[in-house]
């Protein structure tokens, strides 16, 4: 019943938690650059007109809807948390993960998400340019080995790029710093 | 008789429309079943949207906090009777 709050990009992210984390017993780490950029927007625009704004969507408005909504649904109580990092937010990411995997979590899953960009806002900020989500289950001890290396040069990596990069497109992801995965 | 069936149906539409209740087809609600918690399992934000589109469509004001606002929206069949005696559009 909850699904129906959450719009696509929404949907593709709690689907993604419920295959990373089936058993609900992870610290989950949510981070989006712009959020519900949309429906904050449509707020925005009934506010300016003098119209309500819908109660449902001021609900979903805030950035860690999605986590909350996921969380009522599968009966998630372990920690969560929803950043945002002005494209930042990968390494953001690896960094609260690592947190809660030092802290004794056996693993952490981290989702990166990407709303659809209004047209009123293009050209006003960065955007992969189409709505994206991708999901890391992150562990100390298992899978790939994932090291960090100084970058060359920083960048802001989103959904997309990481998505690209996981698939073996690119060799190294830039971020804050150069992210390369090894073998298992 | 007519007029209060095409009510029932309007305002099962509005419940779904508004509420976006995709999976629900108007002959699923149950006029007289509870519209919260039990029955259709809607919750306290579906309340406060649903009392905005009253006044949006019937020009209804209701009182969030008031317990008689909780009584129209025990089921259907109150919502209709709400509706059919406080309309002013």
């Amino acid at each position: 019943m909850l699904r129906r709050r959450l719009d696509d990009t929404g949907r593709a992210t709690c689907d993604i938690l419920r295959e990373l984390d089936p058993e609900a017993n992870s610290p989950l780490v949510h981070a989006s650059r712009h959020g519900d950029a949309a429906d904050t927007l449509t707020m925005l625009e009934n506010l300016q007109r003098g119209d309500p704004i819908s109660p449902a969507r001021f609900s979903m408005s805030v950035h860690n809807a999605i986590l909350g909504v996921h969380s009522i649904s599968r009966s998630h109580h372990r920690p969560l948390q929803a950043l945002g990092a002005c494209g930042d937010e990968f390494d953001a990411i690896l960094y609260e993960a690592y947190g809660y995997l030092i802290e004794g979590h056996p693993a952490v899953v981290g989702v990166f998400s990407e709303g659809p960009l209004p047209p009123t806002y293009e050209g006003y900020t960065e955007h992969p340019g189409t709505a994206c989500v991708v999901g890391m289950r992150l562990t100390l001890h298992q899978g790939r080995p994932l090291t960090a290396t100084k970058p060359a040069h920083r960048a802001r990596p989103t959904p997309v790029t990481v998505m690209n990069w996981l698939d073996g497109d690119t060799a190294y992801l830039d971020g804050r710093h150069r992210w390369q995965l090894g073998q298992e | 008789m007519s007029e209060n069936y095409n009510l029932t149906l309007e305002l099962k539409r509005l419940i779904i429309d508004t509420l976006e209740l995709e999976d629900v087809d108007p002959s699923d609600i149950d006029p007289s079943a509870p519209l919260f918690g039990e029955g259709l399992g809607l919750d306290s934000i579906d309340a406060l949207e649903l009392g905005l589109a009253l006044q949006k469509q019937y020009g209804i004001k209701l009182d969030a906090d008031a317990e008689e606002t909780r009584q129209h929206f025990a089921s259907l069949e109150a919502l209709q009777s709400l509706v059919e005696a406080r309309r002013v559009n």
